[in-house]
């Protein structure tokens, strides 16, 4: 589509309005920031998890994507060049202010490792409806946090953004079957780490169990 | 025959409905058998959709608005 200049750029494609933007429509830009500020907020928090921090690189992700917007070729999406350029700056600031309690992006094992999940009890049929919303968000919020990075980067992608496998590969500069492993990893973690909060109890069922023999004697 | 290893090593794959339809067979079959691994599956399925409809990470409208203000700068 061929949007006028002036016309209703909402519906415009990504392309369309970078395209734009490279000719001199600088406050276009706008648009693209409104389409991907929630999902790159999220890919600097998952990384990051300080919202501090988070807010800082948010603003150096866009400021930077619109800086570089010339060099971007459309080989892979638009979303995916950003989310690129907003890993990197969450990744640099981890390497600068952290640099003690940042665990290595680069070096942690992909294979060997023992997977095994340590709980394999079962969950109740409708965990969600245990905790208020707002509990469960922090609970996951902690969940992720508790992963090492690389983990975290590829869940937040994955599982919160909805990106395929394939554009959370390049998004990564990783392989895919990387992807996909590091995928399989940290949702084992997270299952591992949610599961004493949702395990069925057996004294809970036990006292479910006595509840109905009092309804119906 | 597929072992509780190849399922742990699969599950995430097979959520997503990323494995080919002979292995999904398989998956299916061994599940039919091992309590375990239907575990394994439901809760971790029951992760990744806890994930998906969670509302965390929310961007702040004022968070929103100094990103906004910012960019600005460069074309105004
Ligand atoms: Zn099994």
């Amino acid at each position: 589509m061929k949007p006028e200049p002036n016309g209703d750029l909402s519906q415009a494609s990504d392309e369309e309005l970078v395209r734009l933007v490279c000719l001199g429509k600088r406050e276009l830009f706008g648009h693209l920031v409104g389409r991907y500020q929630r999902s790159v907020y999220h890919i600097v928090q998952g990384i990051l998890g300080n919202p501090a921090d988070s807010e800082e690189v948010l603003q150096e992700s866009f400021l930077k994507a619109l800086q570089h917007i010339g060099g971007f070729r459309g080989e892979a999406q638009f979303r995916t060049w950003l989310t690129r350029i907003a890993i990197n700056e969450a990744r640099m600031r981890l390497r600068k202010y952290r640099p003690k309690l940042h665990d290595s992006i680069d070096e942690a094992p992909e294979e060997g490792m023992d997977m095994r999940p340590r709980e394999l009890r079962d969950w109740q049929p409708n965990p969600e409806e245990k905790l208020a919303e707002a509990e469960l968000a922090r609970l996951l919020e902690k969940a992720i946090r508790a992963l090492p990075s690389i983990y975290r980067e590829v869940l937040v992608l994955r599982d919160l953004e909805h990106l395929s496998n394939e554009e959370a590969a390049q998004a990564l500069g990783i392989s895919l079957p990387a992807t996909k492993a590091r995928l399989l990893r940290a949702r084992l973690m997270m299952r591992d780490y949610l599961t004493p909060h949702f395990q069925h109890r057996w004294h809970h069922r036990l006292l479910d169990r006595f509840a109905q023999l009092r309804r119906h004697p | 025959m597929i072992r509780c290893e190849d399922v742990l090593r699969e599950v995430s794959n097979y959520i997503d409905t990323e494995v080919t339809e002979d292995l999904r067979h398989q998956i299916e079959e061994h599940l039919r058998g091992c309590h375990n691994c239907t575990v394994l599956v439901s809760t971790t399925r029951k992760t990744v959709s806890l994930l998906s409809s969670s509302r965390i990470l929310e961007l702040p409208s004022d968070v929103s608005q100094r990103l906004m203000q910012r960019l600005a700068v460069h074309w105004s």
